[in-house]
């Protein structure tokens, strides 16, 4: 095996090992997407859907996993800072491995940790009545979207990390960032009807384009009016996000340390 | 390569502070250098610095022959570092912390199990091996820590202040463990604030304060730069101690200082102690005490680094130990 993948690959288990010895570390992310199924679709989503709580699972839940997916990526700068103000990382940085790699591993672990949050958010919309209206190749194509913009957006938050001085501040950062991009999107409530300056955000957030490609790609139409552009609206987010946060991170990391 | 460790005028400011004013030290290869200091020294910045953690501002530093600012890499392949407060990872088990390293450095899985094993029983901590390093004792963590360091089997090891806050049983426990470690013929660089650790683990000694080297050599060297050896003398009866002093003086060309009724004095000709002893004996002067002794490491090291010597009567070293 590459060290590269090696290194990361071990970096990973040892932050995803922890959870393990002592599962009530995932209650988090378990109970975070059940909670915002429960939000919008009973709360919220009936009255939007005019009632229709089957239409409002339809349209609610591609949300509610974009959002999970979102919302997970805060643990990476997080965990980051903690480990900064731990001396492991010191003693990581004196073993001969590639600079990199505790980043990498992070952000791997995370991903792992992400999977599982976009999966329970996903079981809990079949218990409430939500149907894959197309096949698996669509599920798979959106799930992929899904870790594109997690990913992407995980470097966001180890910049985040790196830069912050405690984890709680960088905590309280990053809900400032992510709340807006989450809440004020097109994932649980249409576009319609909004303020013009709210209109024009929610058309450029990521997080309304993820939302529509995903709500197209699991429950066709008449969701997937806008399928092709949404796709590439998020890919091309995602490679943006990349290009910015990847190096900025790197270059914080290596300054951090 | 003559030495393992070289390092030469190392520059480190931080902001406004200058934590090391321009260092030089060598560790030979298989021997254990001392690197004493109070508080504040700058002793954790050598490491660092030694250990690729920092880079020095000006300066160079050679690690069994690389450079540590140009192949940190290389650098990193040969040492093991131990922190001052160590760095093992709190959510894993000791077992899980040790394999983390071996696998790290390339082993295989079986391999990295098999050196995780082995160190553990080195270390005796085979029974808490399956454990939450959260819950071990601050000994128990120090060893692990040193187990860490130890993994890749490095040549040159870096102990920065192992001992603090150790309880005297800990403490012995990894002074044999450097011991093992010297005659392996690992070249060790150990930082310490106390006296009688370099004293008892060092074949060479460089004192640091406040980010400057004032003196290094060995323990006995050092000893000697201090004032050599002193004359100690208890005579038996107080109304006698006049007439000892007196005595004392005359041979030794010097009067004696008095501590209650110790006289001591500085002896630079190791043949003039017997010329006491004779002339109290044919005095008549019968003496409670005598002794030749050489400054303790802890006088030495508060001459060289100018903090005041504690009163006389106080105990030196014990005064040392921690709590």
């Amino acid at each position: 095996m590459m060290p590269l993948a090696q290194q990361g690959f071990t970096l990973a288990w040892r932050s995803l090992v922890p959870l393990k010895n002592s599962p009530g570390q995932l209650v988090g992310y378990v109970l975070q997407p059940v909670l915002m199924i429960a939000v919008f679709v009973y709360l919220f989503g009936g009255a939007a859907a005019g009632g229709d709580r089957h239409l409002a699972v339809l349209y609610a839940l591609p949300g509610v996993l974009a959002q999970s997916a979102l919302m997970a990526t805060i643990a990476t700068g997080v965990n980051l800072n903690t480990d900064l103000h731990n001396g492991v990382f010191d003693r990581f940085r004196s073993l001969p491995i590639v600079r990199a790699a505790p980043l990498l591993g992070r952000v791997l672990a995370d991903l792992c940790l992400l999977g599982v949050s976009v999966g329970i958010a996903l079981l809990a919309g079949f218990a409430v009545g939500f149907r894959i209206g197309t096949g698996p190749v669509q599920l798979a194509v959106a799930v992929g979207l899904i870790l594109a913009i997690a990913v992407s957006l995980s470097w966001g938050s180890a910049l985040l990390g790196l830069v912050s001085k405690t984890p709680a501040s960088m905590q309280v950062t990053a809900t400032a960032v992510i709340m807006p991009l989450t809440l004020g999107s097109s994932a649980f409530i249409p576009v319609g009807g909004m303020p013009g300056w709210l209109q024009w955000w929610m058309k450029v957030n990521p997080t309304s384009h993820l939302a529509g490609a995903v709500r197209g790609l699991l429950v066709g139409r008449p969701y997937d009016a806008h399928l092709a552009s949404d796709i590439l609206f998020t890919l091309g987010w995602a490679a943006v996000m990349l290009a910015v946060f990847v190096p900025l991170a790197g270059r914080a990391y290596r300054r951090r340390i | 390569m003559r030495y393992a460790i070289e390092a030469e005028g190392l520059v480190k400011r931080f902001d406004d502070t200058v934590a090391l004013a321009g260092v030089d030290l060598v560790a030979g290869a298989g021997t254990v250098l001392g690197l004493l200091g109070p508080n504040g020294a700058g002793k954790t910045t050598v490491v660092r610095i030694l250990a690729t953690l920092a880079r020095p501002d000006a300066g160079t530093a050679r690690v069994g022959g690389h450079d540590v600012v140009r192949s940190p890499d290389r650098v990193r392949k040969l040492i093991g570092l131990t922190g001052q407060y160590a760095s093992v990872d709190e959510n894993l088990t000791g077992h899980q912390n040790l394999f983390m390293i071996g696998r790290l450095l390339g082993m295989s899985r079986p391999d990295a199990r098999d050196r995780a094993g082995a160190l553990l029983a080195r270390f005796g901590l085979t029974d808490a091996g399956g454990r939450g390093a959260k819950g071990y004792s601050g000994g128990m963590r120090r060893r692990l820590d040193l187990a860490a360091s130890l993994v890749g089997d490095p040549r040159i090891i870096y102990l920065d202040e192992p001992t603090t806050g150790l309880d005297p049983h800990a403490r012995a426990e990894l002074w044999d463990v450097v011991r093992t470690l010297a005659a392996d013929g690992v070249t060790v660089l150990l930082t310490t604030q106390y006296m009688d650790e370099a004293d008892q683990l060092a074949d060479a000694i460089t004192v640091l304060d406040r980010g400057a080297v004032v003196a290094s050599g060995t323990p006995d060297a050092l000893k000697a730069q201090v004032g050599g050896q002193r004359l100690e003398i208890r005579p038996a009866r107080a109304d006698q101690r006049d007439a000892a002093a007196g005595i004392v003086a005359e041979v030794i060309g010097r009067s004696p200082d008095r501590r209650g009724d110790l006289l001591s004095v500085p002896v630079h000709d190791l043949g003039l102690p017997p010329a006491v002893f004779r002339r109290l004996d044919e005095a008549g002067i019968p003496v409670a005490e005598l002794a030749l002794r050489r400054p303790s490491l802890d006088e030495v090291f508060r001459v060289l680094t100018g903090t005041p010597r504690p009163a006389a009567d106080l105990p030196v070293t014990m005064e040392r130990i921690p709590a």
